[in-house]
């Protein structure tokens, strides 16, 4: 079983915005601190889709350009506002058919943001 | 009503496949990967497959979408009153990597409706769909996305009841505004309070500072409100009087656990709900 | 507190819509109780009210006809005030600032204004907003709350609060003057009935109800002249405790206490010279169960805790170690605001009571808990 080297993302207005926009997603939540305040959270917080990018994101820095990623299957948790930090750990956990499964947590300030698994053919 | 509507969107199948706007492209794969900071060199010769539902991303001005399944099922439930979203589950499963120039297209079919649930977030139903895509007829990924639309725990925030401040207070509510849970510590002696008050009742300074608290703490007692109805809250709701680390108690209202799971001593962390132009502390079990 | 006497007591029916002004309950029952001394209203000099009370005592006086006021007085902190009228009025009739003195309290609390619902206008204090826009905002929630920590240190259960309900409904089945007259309940049905702020059942709440009470306070020797045998107070007190709120002191070391009503106790003993062993009847406040547990053991009945084996094994019954409440209490006969209490301690004194328990010589009463409060010892 490896321990994957942790990554740590500065969760910063600009963040949410810049990953809001590179995914194509608008929603007034993620870019809008008033509206996101109005509609009962506490500021903007990241969307889902950046979450998901930031999960493969955490396996690839550790497998190296030539892994495959087949899947990411994620359990969304508490929020992840702006000015918090983001932390991922995880483990590669199994091996089958060539496909190695790493579990993933992304946690912040307020809890677990992400939990969720990972199948990537290793180089 | 709810699960026959279910029944009804389930029964059309999959939507009809809506291609992207854009090719898969190195422009907007390098400005993904400079946003998430993600820095593997076999983009942007290939697509991050995280990328997949980017293409098909509806836009700044999405048009009315008649075929989307969650679309319609959103619009049942927000009929029936659970107004509210949070994404719960997104498992992606990727058969290969796109590369530029690919098309692809999306088509997507409610799998399952599931409720009502009692739910830490109040009363909800978990609407999952699964969509594939698809580069002329060959399914290139798959995704099963669950989402919860509930009806909120906080169901009418302008008639809650708001908190008076005075002179000696207002620190406090200013704190929770910008997320910083404030106690009263005095500038003279360094004794910590709360509720605060403008002299200090050790030393009868009256230079009141504060700390910002960690916001952690342990319940130390705690009650489930059933009855008479409250303004603005939906019952039963838990309301917990918190020991905070830097020992000072505080009540606020316990969010985010069912109240037969509610104990004394249970960790908590403070988080913080808008109420009005007020922010109120609340607890969250950590 | 020697040299002053209750001389008379006067109430009006307790029900739950009374269809009269809050100043004709106020006024029926002052002139009840002033018939019932064999006095008059212009032989009325004094009034001690509570501070939440509607009725001024000029409206009152001049309702009733009293020409002169010599000493008027209110007390605060909601039920706290009930035996610090008649401490007040004791005072002034020791002091010579008043001889005849009206205590009262008269209200529509079930018809009108209700004590159980959420009040927006209690919140608009900064005091409270430290409890009711956090979602604590009744009185059964601010009582759950201590009780919940009382369940937590001391092993207590729902079910010794249930059996505070059951005798004080036991008692009320026998009072006619009861709202529950005739209604007892099992501790089952305390068990089944509702939630309203857990851990506390619809059972373990005292009703809500109109009416009121009222008493006449005045020297000993002038009580001596006239038709009822004299009650003396033989003690009267006062109390407030460390870090004291309304009903959410929270913030003090011992949650699962009343120091406020320790303190009222220590003067009482002072006082009187007398025991808790000294005492035939009590009559705690109860308008939720799990503060007459706390109660026994602050006034020393009791250890620290273990008022559950108290209720238990010595039992609070009209046959118990300790009879508690023989008119049914707040949760049996009315909450009104604990003056009944008092009427019922002044009928145990003269021998009068319908639940009548033998040879009594000194009554305890206690006010409100949970806010700074009042007691009293009524003697022969």
């Amino acid at each position: 079983m490896t321990v994957l080297p942790e990554l740590r993302v500065e969760v910063t207005p600009t963040f949410i915005v810049s990953t809001a926009l590179a995914t194509r997603d608008f929603q007034d939540v993620h870019h809008d601190r008033d509206r996101a305040i109005a509609r009962g959270s506490k500021d903007i917080f990241l969307n889902i889709l950046t979450t998901t990018g930031l999960v493969q994101r955490f396996v690839t820095d550790w497998a190296g350009p030539g892994a495959l990623v087949r899947g990411v299957s994620i359990r969304l948790g508490v929020p992840c506002y702006a000015y918090d930090t983001l932390v991922f750990s995880g483990r590669a956990v199994s091996t089958s058919d060539g496909v190695t499964t790493v579990e993933v947590v992304g946690r912040n300030s307020m809890g677990d943001h992400v939990t969720g698994t990972v199948r990537v053919v290793l180089p | 009503m709810i699960t026959d509507e279910a029944e009804r969107i389930a029964a059309l199948g999959p939507s009809p496949r809506r291609p992207a706007r854009d090719a898969v492209n190195p422009a907007m794969i390098n400005n993904w990967t400079e946003a998430l900071g993600d820095g593997n060199s076999a983009y942007p010769e290939l697509a991050p497959p995280a990328m997949v539902q980017v293409w098909t991303m509806r836009g700044l001005h999405p048009a009315a979408e008649e075929h989307d399944p969650l679309a319609a099922m959103s619009a049942v439930l927000d009929e029936a009153g659970y107004t509210s979203v949070v994404a719960t589950n997104c498992e992606q499963t990727y058969h290969r990597y796109l590369r530029p120039g690919e098309h692809v297209s999306v088509s997507s079919v409610l799998d399952a409706v599931v409720g009502p649930k009692r739910t830490a977030l109040g009363e909800g139903w978990f609407v999952t769909t699964r969509s594939t895509w698809f580069v002329g007829d060959e399914p290139v990924a798959e995704m099963l996305f669950r989402i919860l639309k509930f009806k909120p725990g906080n169901k009418s925030t302008a008639s809650a009841l708001q908190p008076t401040v005075s002179r000696d207070t207002e620190f406090f509510w200013q704190g929770t505004k910008l997320g910083e849970l404030r106690v009263q510590r005095c500038s003279a002696c360094g004794v910590v309070r709360h509720p605060p008050g403008p002299m200090c009742p050790r030393c009868n300074a009256l230079d009141p500072g504060y700390v910002v608290a960690t916001g952690l703490g342990e319940v130390f007692s705690y009650v489930v409100h059933h009855h008479p109805p409250v303004p603005g809250r939906e019952l039963p709701y838990v309301v917990a009087l918190v020991e905070l680390s830097e020992g000072v108690r505080m009540l606020g209202e316990l969010v985010g656990v069912p109240p037969d799971e509610v104990r004394v001593g249970l960790p908590v962390r403070v988080g913080f709900r808008p109420v009005g132009e007020f922010v109120l502390p609340v607890w969250e079990a950590r | 507190m020697k040299g002053a006497a209750i001389a008379g007591i006067g109430a009006t029916e307790f029900s739950k819509d009374s269809g009269r002004s809050e100043l004709r309950l106020a006024a029926e029952a002052a002139l009840s109780a002033l018939a019932d001394a064999g006095l008059k209203p212009s032989d009325v000099d004094g009034m001690v009210s509570f501070t939440m009370d509607t009725n001024s005592e000029i409206a009152l006086a001049r309702e009733l006809g009293v020409p002169e006021l010599s000493f008027f007085s209110r007390v605060n902190y909601g039920g706290g005030a009930a035996c610090a009228t008649v401490q007040h009025a004791a005072m002034a009739v020791a002091t010579g600032a008043a001889e005849v003195v009206l205590c009262y309290r008269a209200f529509n609390e079930r018809s009108g204004h209700r004590f159980g619902r959420v009040s927006t206008a209690a919140a608009l204090t900064v005091e409270n907003s430290w409890s009711y826009p956090m979602g604590l905002g009744t009185p059964a929630g601010t009582v759950a709350m201590v009780a919940r920590r009382y369940m937590h240190e001391y092993g207590a259960t729902s079910e010794d609060f249930g059996r505070v309900a059951v005798t004080m409904r036991a008692h009320a089945a026998t009072n006619p003057r009861a709202w529950f007259h005739g209604r007892p309940i099992t501790l089952a049905e305390h068990q089944n009935s509702r939630w309203i702020t857990e851990p506390l059942h619809l059972l373990d709440c005292c009703q809500e109800s109109d009416g009121a009470v009222a008493l006449v306070v005045t020297s000993t020797s002038r009580a001596r002249d006239l038709p009822r045998p004299p009650v003396l107070v033989r003690a009267a007190a006062q109390g407030s405790g460390p870090d004291q709120y309304v009903m959410a002191s929270y913030y003090r070391e011992d949650l699962a206490a009343l120091p406020e009503m320790n303190l009222v106790g220590r003067q009482l003993w002072r006082q009187s010279g007398l025991e808790p062993s000294d005492v035939d009847v009590a009559v705690l406040y109860d308008h939720f169960t799990p503060y007459v547990l706390i109660q026994l053991e602050e006034l020393g009945f009791c250890g620290r805790g273990e008022a559950r084996h108290f209720l238990a094994e010595q039992g609070i019954g009209l046959d118990g170690r300790l009879p508690v409440n023989p008119h049914g209490g707040q949760l049996g006969e009315a909450y009104i605001h604990g003056m009944n209490g008092i009427a019922e301690a002044v009928r145990q004194v003269r021998g009068d009571s319908v639940n009548q328990v033998n040879g009594v010589r000194h009554v305890l009463v206690t006010a409100g808990t949970g806010v700074p409060t009042s007691g009293l010892v009524l003697g022969v």
